[in-house]
């Protein structure tokens, strides 16, 4: 899995590529606690390029929407698909997850 | 709507005798306890079922679930315990029976009444208290544990998921929609 971060305007983009398994999903959960110390306020994780997700990876976002949701900051899961969106539906997650179809759509919701 | 997840519930059962556990014509693979190889150990398996059923790599995904669970939680890790996978695939079905050495899912009724009050939480669309039910969590559970997999894999394996009396092994189900095959005739 490789994370990359990208900004616009306030928000953090953080793209996901590759697989969020029990082998590597604790490495965006780090990057996410990292730029919460550096004072980081939105962030918007895109799981565009992201194919396969299992409970490791559903618990790194679950873990980052709890902190994010206590710390007053926000949060926005957006581009997710295939097995990523049934796996999260199995989990009964869609409406706990803060989520858009695209990153416009984030970055509007943003501003709101 | 309102007790839509409610007047679906489902719960993790204990049923030896369950027809579930009838191993006859399923293929047999077994595996050392190696974290490491999880996705592997799951991909050998996997390979033997028909492409429809892969859902892209749902299956794949759900079946990782079950072994990972086995190798961690029921084996500790421990090299020497093995994991024993019986398994069965075709279009209309996927069916597995995974067993390990370990002491066995001794909170069984402790998950079942958590995820009583997730669903009754999802029911009332509270949101707010559904924060503390998301994520079952024990004394042994660390930073890498979802603790989600159990909710997905009762949805998932939609003909049954039911353990043994020892709690040790766990066999399942999940029926596909036969698809209707021919030509239309105008």
């Amino acid at each position: 899995m490789e994370l990359k971060i990208r900004k616009n305007g306030e928000n953090y983009i953080i793209d996901v590529n590759g697989e969020m398994d029990l082998y590597n999903s604790y490495k965006l959960k780090e990057l996410v606690m990292k730029m919460l110390e550096k004072k980081v306020e939105r962030f918007i994780i895109n799981l565009e390029n992201v194919d396969y997700i299992d409970s490791s990876g559903i618990g790194a976002l679950i873990y980052i929407c709890s902190t994010i949701k206590k710390m007053s900051m926000k949060l926005i899961i957006t581009n997710i698909h295939g097995s990523v969106k049934k796996v999260i539906e199995l989990t009964k997650l869609m409406g706990y997850f803060p989520i858009t179809n695209s990153i416009e759509e984030a970055i509007q919701q943003m501003d709101e | 709507m309102e007790n839509t997840y409610l007047s679906e519930l489902k719960e993790i059962k204990v049923d030896e005798g369950s027809p579930l556990f009838d191993k006859t014509n399923m293929f047999y693979k077994e595996f050392p306890s190696d974290f490491r190889q999880i996705r592997y150990f799951t991909l050998l398996i996997v390979q033997t079922a028909p492409l429809e059923i892969k859902e892209i790599n749902l299956l794949e995904q759900q079946i990782s679930e079950i072994i990972k669970n086995a190798v961690k939680h029921g084996n500790k890790c421990d090299p020497e315990r093995k994991v024993r996978v019986w398994y069965s695939f075709s279009p209309q079905h996927a069916h597995l029976v995974v067993q390990d050495e370990g002491d066995g899912f001794k909170d069984l009724e402790k998950w079942n009444d958590f995820n009583r009050k997730r669903l009754e939480l999802l029911s009332r669309h509270d949101f707010e208290n559904l924060q503390d039910y998301v994520s079952y969590r024990t004394l042994l559970s660390d930073d890498n544990d979802g603790g989600n997999a159990l909710f997905a894999a009762l949805e998932y394996w939609n003909g049954g998921f039911v353990f043994n009396t020892k709690r040790n092994a766990v066999a399942m189900l999940k029926k596909y929609p036969q698809k209707r095959q021919g030509i239309s005739v105008e």
